[in-house]
């Protein structure tokens, strides 16, 4: 098997040599770009990850795995992974369908498409801290305008931001409202992208409207909801301003999430080592969404 | 059979990680997640700036004989207008140095930012450092000691309270000078004092608030929709405020030398009052914002800083009370706020004009002007016995009770100022206990082992100091 091997090695050729000089010319400044902005702190992470460093100091004490110990074992990190996964899980899941059921509406001929698609959009590009503050005043459970809403049914708002039920829930909803829009524009781009005779011919097959989505507009937007689902896991996890202005991870650790902790750890205690130790967890979990996507993505996507 | 890596699996490989490694990394977009990204941060200082342009900190630009310094500060609105204003006649008043004054944010803020500049070696020369977190760049050798500097401009040390200005005493050198300094008060609304028929004066004891609170504390079948007291939530410095509460029973957070003594059960009873007065007897709240819900009237009680006084009587549409915290067994009440630190990388003529203003700031008539503008402490023993400040007193009585009980103060465990992250760590703690309902003992020996976790560091950093 051995001495086998060894005698089926190829033996490279001028043509093969010549081909990875190319092969490295035209990569070389990619991956000199993606080596000094992604690969070094990634490295760096890790070793940071293993010592001890409060930012400061010269010297860096080496721990080995004792910093993991201490983050994994924590009495609150499950808490703080699963809050992570209802966050990202309801906010892409939120923001894709009632994304997807308002570029439906907004794809028909009404009245105000225009506009509405304006209003829909206008919150993606305003600034999350701005959009939290205003969220804290709708919030209020004495003086917000839910209260003042819920007060005309007789209703009383609940203390949203104040109780651990509550916060997690504010925060997803302030989240998708943001978010929205941009779904609603990904989508209505993929809805005319989709060969307007495909729908003629369903007609005349005699296909119902559910028919005609689940064969022709659901598989047609494959590629941009395969597109939204991977941006839309990438802004969860980075969702850390709204959370910082609205609740600072709290009441508790009710709202506190694998982003937050990371900036708890590293910029409130100032320990490198466990922060780095959170980015790690954080980096494994999108390593391993992404694996899942890329499968998945070349496998049920469909590009016409 | 052996496997050649193909030019596509390769790039795969690298796209896979890589693209992982840029998701993670845009998660930490917000602030920067790995340490070599910090230099960003400190960029942005410059742009802040609300007054001049300024030359980079930390070197030398003479123009003439004037020494440019710059100054990092955490106070905005009306606050931050009163230090430009301290700044401004500063400049104004000698040719020597000029300081360019820069808002930094909350004191969290500014201390991530000098952490940041210090990486980046893009410091301020002088910077506003808070109780928690001056003793960091101590640790650190980042601040210098003063002694020198302030013998050279002859300051008057001797005239500065010695409460506050001992605090940042290490091994017999100052290093942090006390500037906007502040203790907590306990605040009430008069007119809901009245309306209730009790006597115009704080509770002596927290019994007897209890007892007043039946009068105060409106509810509306089970929902309290006015609640005798209030209690901050974990984000908003409740360790402080429970400093005092802790040692009015007789605890303490941890003895100087970094003992953890949370297991004291003096601690628990303390923790207990506040765990009861929301889930149990129902007389105070939790508030997710202290003084919107005081002004509001949704609270009729509070501990919060002086220095939120000014802007509380500006505010109020009722009368505001003002009096000593409660006690218990005994009387307690910490200090807090922030003082003027000095950073020991930038050269000795910068130093020396930084002190130049640092000796300003606080002298006697401009920590006057400070005091009256915002609420905090007058710093210097003279100040507090000039005629300006009793006449000050005479018209705003709620600010010499803030004064009056200085004497009393104390300054703070270890455990919550010179931990890292040691605030956070016994305020979230406190928060299981007053908002999630748990019983103290098991929290406090959680929060413990954090704390003495925490703390390993800064014994091993003292030890190589001394």
């Amino acid at each position: 098997m051995t001495a086998s091997t060894v005698s089926a090695r190829p033996k490279i050729t001028r043509t093969q040599l010549r081909e990875w000089v190319t092969f490295w010319l035209l990569l070389g400044p990619n991956l000199f770009l993606f080596v000094i902005f992604t690969f070094w702190p990634l490295f760096y992470n890790a070793y940071l990850s293993m010592v001890d460093w409060d930012f400061m100091r010269v010297r860096k004490y080496w721990v080995g795995f004792e910093n993991y110990v201490t983050v994994l074992t924590d009495r609150h990190f499950f808490t703080i992974l699963k809050n992570t996964g209802v966050f990202t899980f309801s906010c892409v899941f939120g923001t894709m369908f009632l994304g997807l059921i308002l570029a439906l509406l907004l794809n028909q001929p009404l009245r105000g498409r225009d506009a509405a698609r304006a209003i829909l959009f206008a919150p993606t590009i305003l600034s999350g801290a701005a959009v939290a503050i205003v969220w804290i005043y709708i919030f209020d459970p004495r003086y917000g305008l839910i209260n003042e809403i819920l007060g005309l049914f007789g209703g009383r708002s609940p203390n949203w931001l104040g109780s651990q039920e509550w916060a997690m829930p504010a925060i997803i909803i302030v989240y998708i409202w943001k978010n929205l829009g941009y779904a609603v524009v990904i989508y209505l781009a993929g809805l005319q992208a989709i060969d307007k005779s495909l729908y003629e011919a369903a007609l005349v097959d005699g296909a119902n409207r559910w028919e005609q989505f689940w064969n022709i507009t659901w598989p047609g937007l494959s590629p941009v909801t395969f597109f939204l689902s991977v941006t839309s896991i990438l802004s969860c996890f980075q969702a850390f301003d709204i959370v910082k202005v609205m609740t600072n991870g709290g009441p508790i650790n009710a709202t506190n999430t694998l982003i937050y902790r990371l900036y708890e750890l590293g910029f409130v205690s100032f320990n490198a080592g466990q922060a780095g130790v959170v980015a790690m967890v954080l980096f494994s979990i999108m390593l391993v969404l992404t694996i899942i996507q890329v499968r998945l993505g070349e496998r049920r996507v469909h590009y016409s | 059979m052996r496997k050649q890596v193909s030019r596509r699996a390769l790039l795969r490989g690298m796209v896979g990680v890589g693209g992982a490694a840029l998701l993670a990394a845009c998660g930490g977009g917000s602030q920067p997640a790995a340490s070599n990204e910090a230099p960003a941060t400190s960029n942005e200082a410059p742009a802040t700036s609300n007054e001049s342009p300024t030359s980079a900190p930390a070197v030398v630009s003479e123009t003439g004989s004037t020494v440019e310094i710059t100054y990092w500060g955490s106070f905005s609105s009306s606050s931050g207008e009163a230090e430009q204003a301290i700044v401004d006649e500063f400049n104004a008043s000698q040719s020597d140095v000029k300081v360019n004054y820069q808002y930094q944010g909350s004191y969290e803020d500014t201390a991530q930012k000098l952490t940041a500049g210090l990486q980046a070696r893009s410091v301020p020369e002088v910077c506003l450092l808070s109780d928690v977190w001056w003793f960091k760049f101590y640790l650190a050798e980042a601040i210098a000691p003063l002694n020198d500097l302030a013998q050279a401009e002859k300051v008057n040390l001797d005239d500065y309270e010695p409460v506050l200005l001992n605090e940042g005493l290490r091994n017999g050198k100052y290093y942090w000078i006390p500037f906007a300094r502040s203790t907590p008060l306990f605040y009430y609304n008069r007119d809901a004092w009245e309306e209730a028929g009790l006597p115009d004066r704080g509770p002596e004891t927290w019994s007897e608030l209890q007892e007043w609170s039946e009068k105060l504390t409106k509810k509306d079948g089970d929902i309290i929709t006015r609640a005798a007291f209030g209690h901050p939530n974990g984000a908003s410095y409740v360790a402080w405020l429970f400093q005092g509460v802790v040692w009015q029973f007789g605890g303490q957070y941890s003895t100087p030398e970094f003992k953890i003594t949370l297991d004291d059960p003096n601690v628990a009873r303390a923790s207990m009052m506040y765990h009861d007065s929301v889930n149990v007897d129902k007389w105070a709240i939790a508030s997710q914002d202290l003084n919107k819900d005081f002004l509001g009237g949704a609270i009729c009680s509070m501990m919060a800083s002086t220095g939120s006084l000014t802007g509380i009587e500006r505010d109020a549409e009722f009368r505001v009370g003002t009096a000593f915290l409660p006690k218990e067994t005994y009387f307690g009440c910490p200090t807090g706020g922030s003082g003027m630190a000095i950073l020991s990388s930038v050269p000795a003529e910068k130093q020396q004009a930084a002190m130049k203003f640092v000796a300003y700031a606080t002298s006697p008539e401009k920590t006057t002007f400070w005091a009256k503008a915002t609420g905090y402490m007058p710093v210097r023993k003279s100040a507090v016995t000039s005629d300006e400040m009793k006449a000050f007193f005479d018209e705003h009585p709620n600010f010499k009770v803030a004064v009056e009980q200085l004497p009393q103060t104390r300054a703070q465990d270890a455990a919550r100022v010179f931990i890292p992250g040691g605030d956070q760590i016994i305020g979230k703690g406190l928060e299981r206990i007053t908002l999630g309902g748990e019983s103290p003992e098991p929290v406090w020996k959680e929060v413990t082992a954090e704390l003495e976790k925490a703390a390993a560091p800064v014994l091993r950093d003292l030890e190589a100091i001394s």
